[in-house]
């Protein structure tokens, strides 16, 4: 449960880096829209997607990751939960070390802009995966557990 | 038996409903926020090139200032050239939306990308900075290989202004037979009076700091933005101006 809750603590703090006014405005639409345009060009620079792909990409994964952060937390249907988690980071890990294999110099993105993809920020997000897989395996064998400790619904219309 | 069948079934329906339920709040969310049409700022005449003699572009009073830190050798810093930069000097910065500031962060693993950058600063000193910046670019995979950028340089510039580009390289090392310089170790060189800029705009980099090349960051009405590093799109980039141009 604590892993769950600190991987979608993780979560909303990635969401909020991400749609956080520029240094200098408040919040408003406008500014959140800035900031999402700040982050197309960090989700450009992966050169993986096209532009228009980028771009809805980055207008839409911080609303995603800031839902999933709060989905997390609240402890709903775990399993879903936390798997959805482990393909989402898989997904960005992978991303990330296609990236740093093709020795492009760019910015991460994770945590909103300025730090840069490097071996730390690779360790940080395998660190994320391994700590996302492991909560995902838990969640399944602890509710197969569950499951096994029920009896089944017609022995026990049958014993009354 | 069933019955329980049903009970797992109606917890897999409802976790997946959750979850199509919050892959479609984020793509509403950020479509309806991005659902607005933009505005465009209108675009201000262009002024007159008052900064032929630097390494700028456009008018020092556009809306948007563009700084990009970039190394001559680098593979992307060319790729934003050729893709995104050209497109933008002919449309946001000709039409006096976007100041674009060159700054030189020449990397020490680059052998030649020191004396390309003196190269064109030197060209930029006499007011033919374009023409040295889209000769290097467009001939990157030739010169990086020898280190002779010289010929490209002769070959954008007439004679006369070649004359005075190679008069300002005096002290950089350039050899006798004027071909290809002594010193190509990608440091600044005693005596070589273009160095300062470069180092100036280096150590400028450095306290951003920029990590990688390109590099850049933006100003608008006094508010800094980035910096963010590696390629941009023009597409994507001009969103980001468009959004900047609205507020």
């Amino acid at each position: 449960m604590a892993g769950r809750i600190v991987l979608g603590a993780i979560f909303l703090v990635a969401a909020y880096a991400k749609l956080r006014p520029q240094p200098g405005m408040g919040w408003s639409v406008g500014a959140i829209k800035t900031s999402l345009l700040m982050f197309a060009m960090q989700v450009d620079s992966y050169q993986l997607l096209s532009s228009s792909a980028a771009s809805f990409v980055a207008k839409t994964l911080p609303f995603f990751e800031l839902l999933l952060g709060l989905w997390l937390i609240s402890g709903l249907f775990a399993r879903a939960s936390t798997l959805l988690t482990t393909l989402l980071l898989a997904g960005f890990f992978s991303v990330m070390v296609r990236t740093y294999a093709m020795g492009l110099e760019i910015n991460c993105g994770c945590f909103g802009p300025g730090e840069h993809l490097g071996a730390k920020t690779l360790i940080r997000d395998g660190s994320l995966l391994a700590l996302s897989i492991a909560i995902t395996v838990l969640a399944f064998l602890r509710s197969r557990m569950v499951a096994r400790s029920i009896p089944e619904p017609e022995v026990a219309l049958q014993s009354r | 038996m069933r019955q329980f069948s049903r009970y797992r079934d109606r917890r897999i329906f409802r976790a997946a409903s959750l979850a199509v339920l919050i892959v479609a709040i984020s793509l509403m969310t950020g479509g309806v926020l991005f659902a607005q049409t933009h505005h465009e700022a209108p675009a201000k005449a262009m002024q007159p090139a008052d900064e032929l003699a630097s390494k700028s572009m456009g008018s020092k009073s556009a809306p948007i200032t563009m700084e990009v830190f970039s190394d001559f050798e680098c593979p992307s810093c060319r790729m934003l050239y050729e893709q995104t930069l050209r497109p933008l000097m002919g449309d946001y910065v000709a039409n006096g939306k976007v100041y674009l500031v060159h700054h030189d962060f020449p990397l020490p693993m680059h052998k030649y990308s020191y004396e390309a950058a003196r190269w064109a600063d030197a060209a930029a000193r006499i007011g033919h900075y374009a023409e040295i910046e889209q000769a290097l670019f467009d001939n990157q995979a030739t010169w990086s290989a020898d280190g002779n950028m010289q010929k490209y340089v002769e070959g954008a510039l007439s004679p006369t202004d070649y004359k005075r580009v190679a008069k300002l390289m005096e002290g950089c090392g350039l050899s006798a037979a004027g071909v290809k310089p002594a010193s190509a170790s990608g440091q600044a060189a005693h005596g070589c009076s273009l160095d300062a800029a470069i180092e100036k705009d280096v150590a400028l980099g450095k306290a951003i700091p920029v990590e990688a090349t390109p590099t850049f960051r933006f100003t608008y009405k006094g508010k800094p933005y980035g910096p963010t590093a590696g390629f941009v799109s023009w597409q994507v980039l001009k969103q980001f101006f468009d959004q900047l141009l609205t507020q």
